[in-house]
């Protein structure tokens, strides 16, 4: 029994290499986008781990101030030392300083060796023994061989390190061996860093590790409970989940792309394999007749559906693998999503996800089998095996209320959908409306086919015309199956090319509003040097005005990314001038009280409202702010929040600039930046027009778009697949009346043009629903799906010149796909058709 | 380059990096009276010091050793560093139980002056983390307190004493060389009761047994030659105590000693190095480190003769942190001229004192 | 081989009788011809018996063990044929995409006969239709007689007990008709089957053992 269905499988693919090889690209193309975003996904959040733990080790818990600008006072670091529970305590002042030669700031980590030896074994410094003997806490500070490289400096040397305005000359003591090749910081005493960079009588973190008879949770809760309002307890798990939550909304878009490509893979299947059993319907029913058991016959095509799907599965794996190869080349680890600038990525393929992959591509095969094994399996033998494939007759509704009412509620189902909230931080209501709207698409096909085809049928037309209406009109399985896959892909892309369409047209508008400079100066996350600074103070500067910046973190949910701060030199009675607000602005009851000004995610995430107050974690404490607006941002996913620099002063912080915003003096444009280059060559700072800045914001936005974009066309071209080999299965299936046709007079052109135009036709139904769906789900995408898994809102903008241009190329490629299909009709034996022997 | 261990052990720790120091380290010099209890707290400006407890316990199982140290060293470093964290003092604890028919178990812990580990320099108070060894009043009485825990095992003791301290030496002055400078300040405080619990194995058990502690601290205990010592510190039976030790060369010879027994009345009487000698009667190897400890020793203390015979033979520690060191501390029952129990150390077997 | 007993049936549309009592037997080795105007139900006879369609009275038992494929489901019936009934069609059915000794193999895998125990019996059955050396080829290179010998070396290849066989000359000429027929009609009676040949040809008729026509009052 095997060797026949071997047998039957080998003739399949050797008789329908076309279609099967394109089921199976599909299948693969499908299997191989998933594994790819799965692979490069978990490849950079095993970076991102690996490079957290080498840096912070595996403690039960951290404690941090919630405010990047805080500190752990000593005096709670030696109280949490003291503690029964606590098996060490290794406390870490973790700060960036800038190094001449260093192009961008490094990472300085001031270590106590003691304690940091079990729990950050790979930030252990090796120590030059020729030239000193002296130990790490005598001073001095040890590179990572990344840094020393690129330093290209030797052990021995003098270096100094700056932070602002503080300075620390020291020598190169030693490396940091342990550290990977792209791990770049510095290692030094804790004493020595605390010494020169602060914090005063505090480090930065401490890491806790409990004794092994301690629940780590119940030690957290009670410690919780004491802690100061200004610092954080923090579990290693909470690290993970900040990790994981931090592209988790990106990587399930981009899934759900995957989704698309198998699910159109599957349609693919059926579709083939819908043909397959309906040219052979002759055969199997012989096989019947001979003795094929009812179960094997369905079995039979479940199988060729699986050998299509195996291999495809096992193709896309390769090519997945492949795609993650040259993604983290060409864009990085976060699939230009810019979440981990961890450098190059290891990819380590596990066996059990690539197996999970494979069987999710067999299962897609199978899946578009099915149904026309259950055909096959009901067919009748002894009319098949006289007069081929029979479609299964359907009842025709009586009235076409009934599927009226049923489309209806599928979409008040749809709408209900897209109004609920998102489920655990994913848009998951937003996707169910999405496929409940596909559905109702492809649902509304053969209605609509009728109701304009029957409108039509009035029409006095020539009998070409007049056959190919009524053919559409009469095989509503073939069109409706025809028609679905162009209105899957058809939607599909066109929501797409709304919702990125929307999406960039928001942010264009959007930089117009947060870049008012022409100019901007950014040292990145240090503050930036005194005498700039002082220097930009004097008279004679070629800047009419200069506004400074600073930016920080908060932790306001320990198990979410934190949250940036940023203070600002803006009027506080004008905020609007600085901020592109999305609604009105309230006023604080209170001339005393801070304001603040929160991003669209914020206000998102964490359900603030503009006009509340709110308690916010800074500088050590919890500070009662007042909310006065929201503002639009979409560079900042997790959050935002602005305070002007006066009101940041006054509650006692210290501001210091990160970034400036510099307005040149009319006509003195190219004196400032000759005026900046040298403090920007010195310190290695950038200095960037407005329109650079557009210019690469745009250019990162399109990059992170573009596995979308790409994904868009293998949808259409998948879709333009399933449409010609329907329309060759509709050929097949008809090839009797195709036939008589042909008797009865009709030549070869004609009948080839009754193809082509029926398919034509179809085409066109299947754009219009297409086009009508993709409308639909991009408006979900925009406004329910971006808001729900992004945080941010943006007006819905159809670009309609490239959707109808979209369209107008599917269906000539529709036409062309008919045509081939024709041909094949055109080349039918009909003679031995008619005569019953296929 | 090769790696370098921060630090050397505490054991080792009086000739470490002596070169680069240009800190000044006070000398010891005899004729410093030491009053108490400010004497009994820590003594920064010293290179080194330590606490010692040692101790036998009867209850709940006859012959167990334990013993707390807490290693107090000044490195030299850092001494004009404006941070409290600057790693002037650091502090370094080890924790050794010996059960009969089970081997030794051991932990240590390490860390810095304000960042982990704290000592009061008026009174005996060092701790690390929530290690601690105390002295506090109980009533009238003066008692010290002891505890630490570990995965493997924790204790809380008390400790009063049933005598006054024995100040080593002379009158504390305690030479352990030829050179005057070779010398440290040296109390001990013999027969020590111990009560409290014990915690091992998920079980927590009351105590009872006798305990020994030492303070000394100094600037230069081992001269050039010396590659280790031995050390022995016993409760006796009778209700005195004795404390002998040697300081040896590469050749296993003596190149000072000292003994001091005090009696159940008070009574003292010294020995000197030409009095006192060691006799190896039975040596035992060390599967782990391959080193030779003459683990049964007869020791001649002019005409008294005392024999050493360890509880289990096994008592070798191996510390990893802060730098690996291989030394032998165990409890050992002592017969002879005189009858007791408490501790002998042997150092310098595995390892010759090699830097 | 065949016995067909009480057998009635209806129109599956209009629910009037096609035939009804009707009584038929072939034994081993027996040839009977089927003969009748067209539309009269031979080959809804013919499917009966194959268990194509389902009889509405009656018993068809079929093979040495008489088992009635009436009051079997699909796939026991399928498996009856299987084992006891070989075909040939008028329109040969040769599957296309498979060899000749593919196709004549396809009942001995139905029945579960190990690969490597055909090539004998394949051969056999290709000596005895006048076909050796045509094993390797495939379908779409052979004429219609030779395809209709194919089909007979496939209906005979399993031994079974009965052959049903619709107008096996029906698209060939009448020399070629003539000796498909020799063929047939030879291995049938070596291979002691019984076989039921639905025939509108009285030459075909003539060659058989018997001739039963079917009229709408019955079986003469």
């Amino acid at each position: 029994m095997n060797t026949l269905a071997w047998w039957l499988i080998r003739a399949q693919f050797r008789t329908r290499r076309v279609a099967t090889s394109l089921s199976m690209l599909a299948i693969a193309l499908g299997v191989a986008l998933g594994y790819a975003i799965h692979l490069i996904n978990a490849a950079a959040l095993a970076d991102f781990s690996r490079a957290m733990n080498s840096v912070q080790g595996e403690p039960d818990a951290v404690i941090v101030g919630r405010d990047s600008a805080g500190s752990v006072p000593l005096t709670v670091v030696e109280a949490i030392a003291r503690d029964p529970a606590v098996q060490s305590v290794v406390p870490v002042i973790d700060t960036r300083v800038r190094l001449a030669g260093a192009p961008a700031p490094l990472r300085l980590i001031g270590l106590d060796v003691f304690s940091a030896a079990t729990m950050m074994p790979k930030l252990m410094p090796r120590q030059d023994a020729t030239a000193t003997d002296a130990p790490i806490f005598a001073g001095g500070v040890f590179a990572s061989p990344a840094v020393l490289r690129q330093l290209n400096a030797a052990i021995g040397d003098t270096v100094t390190l700056q932070r602002g305005d503080r300075q620390w000359t020291t020598r190169l003591a030693g490396d940091l061996p342990a550290l990977g090749p792209d791990e770049r910081l510095l290692v030094a005493d804790i004493a020595w860093v605390q010494a020169h960079f602060g914090p005063d009588d505090a480090v930065g973190e401490a890491r806790v590790r409990l004794t092994p008879d301690t629940d780590p949770a119940a030690w957290r809760d009670e410690l919780a409970r004491r802690l100061p309002p200004g610092l954080l307890l923090r579990a290693a798990d909470d690290e993970n989940a900040r990790v994981s939550n931090l592209s988790l909304a990106y990587r399930v878009n981009l899934n759900v792309l995957a989704l698309v490509a198998l699910l159109t893979g599957a349609f693919l299947v059926f579709a083939t394999q819908l043909t397959a059993v309906a040219q052979r319907s002759t055969q199997f029913a012989l096989l019947g007749v001979l003795g094929l058991s009812p179960r094997r016959r369905l079995l039979q095509v479940l199988l060729e559906g699986l050998a299509i799907g195996v291999p495809g599965a096992l193709l896309g794996l390769a090519l997945g693998y492949a795609l993650a190869l040259a993604f983290t080349r060409l864009l990085g680890g976060d699939l230009g999503g810019g979440f981990f600038s961890t450098g190059t990525t290891t990819l380590v393929p596990a066996p059990l996800p690539a197996l999970g992959f494979l069987a999710l591509g067999a299962l897609a095969s199978l899946a578009g089998a099915v149904y026309p094994a259950y055909l096959n399996r009901r067919q009748a033998l002894a009319h098949a095996l006289h007069a081929g494939f029979a479609q299964t007759p359907r009842a025709r509704p009586a009235r076409p209320l009934v599927p009226a009412l049923r489309l209806l509620a599928l979409a008040l189902l749809a709408g209900g959908l897209s109004r609920l909230p998102a489920w655990s931080g994913l848009p998951l209501a937003g996707y169910a409306a999405i496929a409940v709207l596909l559905v109702i698409g492809i649902a509304a096909a053969p209605w609509l086919t009728r109701w304009i085809f029957g409108l039509c049928a009035g029409l006095p037309l020539p009998a070409t015309q007049r056959i190919a209406l009524q053919n559409v009109a009469q095989a509503p399985l073939m069109a409706q199956v025809a028609a679905g896959g162009l209105i899957v892909s058809f939607a599909l892309t066109a929501s797409m090319v709304i919702m990125v369409g929307s999406f960039r047209v928001a942010v264009d508008r959007w930089l117009d509003d947060v870049l008012p400079a022409p100019l901007y100066l950014r040292s990145k996350a240090t503050p930036l040097p005194e005498d700039l600074l002082a220097a930009l103070a004097r008279p004679d500067t070629p800047f009419a005005r200069v506004e400074g910046m600073a930016h920080a973190t908060l932790t306001l949910d320990p198990r979410r990314p934190n949250v940036t701060l940023i203070v600002r030199e803006l009027d506080r009675l004008d905020p609007a001038a600085r901020l592109p607000f999305t609604g009105p602005l309230s006023v604080p009851p209170d001339e005393t009280l801070p304001v603040v000004w929160i991003s669209e995610p914020l206000r998102e995430i964490y359900g603030i409202a503009p006009g509340q107050t709110l308690r916010l974690p800074l500088l050590g404490g919890s500070v009662e702010v007042f909310v006065g607006g929201v503002w639009r941002d979409y560079s900042r996913q997790f959050g935002a929040v602005t305070i002007g620099a006066d009101d940041y002063r006054r509650l006692g912080g210290r501001f210091q600039a990160n970034d400036l915003a510099l307005w040149p003096r009319p006509g003195q444009n190219a004196a400032a930046e000759t005026w900046l280059a040298p403090y920007a060559r010195r310190d290695g700072l950038e200095v960037a027009e407005t329109a650079e800045i557009r210019q690469l914001s745009l250019a990162i936005f399109d990059k992170s778009f573009a596995v979308t974009y790409a994904l868009e066309a293998a949808a259409m071209l998948i879709g333009l697949f399933g449409l010609a080999v329907t329309l060759a299965a509709g050929v097949w299936l008809r090839a009797r009346e195709l036939a008589t046709l042909g008797a009865l007079g009709f030549n070869r052109r004609m009948l080839g043009r009754a193809v082509t135009l029926e398919g034509a036709l179809i085409a066109i139904i299947g754009l219009l629903i297409g086009l009508a769906c993709g409308v639909a789900i991009g408006a979900v995408l925009t406004h329910v799906v971006n808001p729900q898994a992004f945080h941010w809102r943006m007006p819905l903008h159809i670009p309609w010149p490239t959707v109808l241009g979209a369209a107008a190329l599917t269906l000539a490629a529709a036409i062309a796909a008919s045509h081939a299909a024709a041909r094949q009709a055109t080349r039918l034996p009909l003679a031995q058709v008619l005569a019953g022997s296929q | 380059m090769r790696r370098r261990d921060f630090l050397a052990t505490p054991l080792l720790l009086p000739t470490l990096l002596a070169a680069e120091e240009s800190v000044a380290y006070p000398p010891v010099t005899p004729g410093r009276r030491l009053r108490f209890p400010r004497d009994h707290g820590a003594h920064p400006d010293f290179r080194t010091e330590w606490w010692y407890v040692t101790g036998a316990l009867d209850a709940p199982q006859a012959d167990i050793g334990f013993q707390l140290t807490f290693f107090r060293r000044r490195t030299g470093f850092a001494e004009t560093l404006r941070s409290p964290l600057a790693a002037r003092q650091i502090l370094f604890a080890h924790a050794a139980l010996t059960l009969p028919g089970d081997r030794l178990r051991h932990t240590e812990r390490v860390a810095r002056a304000n960042l982990g580990a704290s000592f009061s320099s008026t009174d005996c108070d060092v701790a690390i983390g929530a290690w601690r060894l105390w002295r506090e009043m109980r009533g009238p009485r003066e008692i010290l307190r002891l505890r630490m825990q570990s995965a493997s095992f924790s204790y809380d003791f008390t400790l009063t004493p049933s005598q006054p301290p024995m100040l080593q030496g002379d009158d504390g002055y305690s030479r352990k060389g030829a050179a005057p400078e070779l010398a440290s300040y040296y109390v001990s405080w013999p027969r020590l009761r111990v009560d409290g619990l014990l915690l091992r194995d998920g079980r927590r058990q009351a105590v009872a047994g006798q305990a020994w502690f030492d303070h000394e601290w100094s600037t230069a205990i081992l001269g050039d030659r010396a590659v280790g010592w031995d050390w022995l510190g016993i409760n006796l039976t009778d209700g005195g105590a004795l404390m002998v030790f040697r300081l040896r060369d590469a050749q296993g010879a003596t190149l000072y000693a000292h003994a001091a027994w005090r009696d159940a009345t008070g009574r003292r009487r010294r020995f000197d190095s030409a009095e006192i000698r060691f006799t190896p009667l039975r040596r035992w190897a060390s599967p782990r480190s391959g080193a030779s400890y003459p683990l049964e020793l007869e020791i001649h203390l002019a005409d008294l003769t005392v024999r050493t015979r360890p509880v289990i033979d096994d008592q070798e520690l191996v510390t990893s942190r802060p730098a690996p060191v291989v030394y032998w501390e165990g409890l050992v029952k002592l017969s002879g001229g005189l009858e007791g129990r408490g501790y002998l150390e042997l150092t310098g077997y595995a390892d010759t004192l090699r830097l | 081989m065949l016995n067909v007993t009480g057998l009635a049936k209806r129109h599956a549309n209009a629910g009037r009788p096609l035939f009804s009592g009707l009584e038929l037997t072939v034994a081993a080795g027996e040839t009977v011809a089927l003969v009748g105007e067209s539309g009269v139900g031979k080959s809804t006879l013919l499917n009966c018996i194959a268990g194509l369609e389902t009889a509405d009275a009656g018993s068809i038992r079929i093979g040495p063990r008489a088992v009635d494929i009436v009051g079997l489901d699909e796939t026991a019936r399928a498996a009856l044929r299987a084992r006891q009934i070989g075909f040939v069609f008028q329109a040969f059915h040769i599957l296309p995409t498979l060899t000749v000794a593919q196709n004549i193999a396809v009942p001995l895998l139905l029945r579960g006969v190990p690969l490597k125990a055909q090539p004998a019996r394949i051969d056999a059955l290709l000596d005895a239709v006048g076909l050796r050396g045509f094993a390797g080829r495939w379908p779409t290179t052979l004429s219609g007689g030779e395809l209709q010998r194919v089909a007979i070396a496939r209906a005979l290849v399993h031994r079974p007990s009965l052959i049903l066989a619709d107008e096996p000359t029906g698209n060939l000429d009448p020399r070629t008709a003539d000796e498909v027929l020799t063929r047939l009609l030879d291995n049938v009676r070596q291979q002691q089957a019984g076989a039921l040949i639905v025939t509108h040809s009285q030459q075909v008729a003539r060659r058989c053992h018997r001739i039963l026509t079917l009229t709408p009052d019955g079986l003469r």
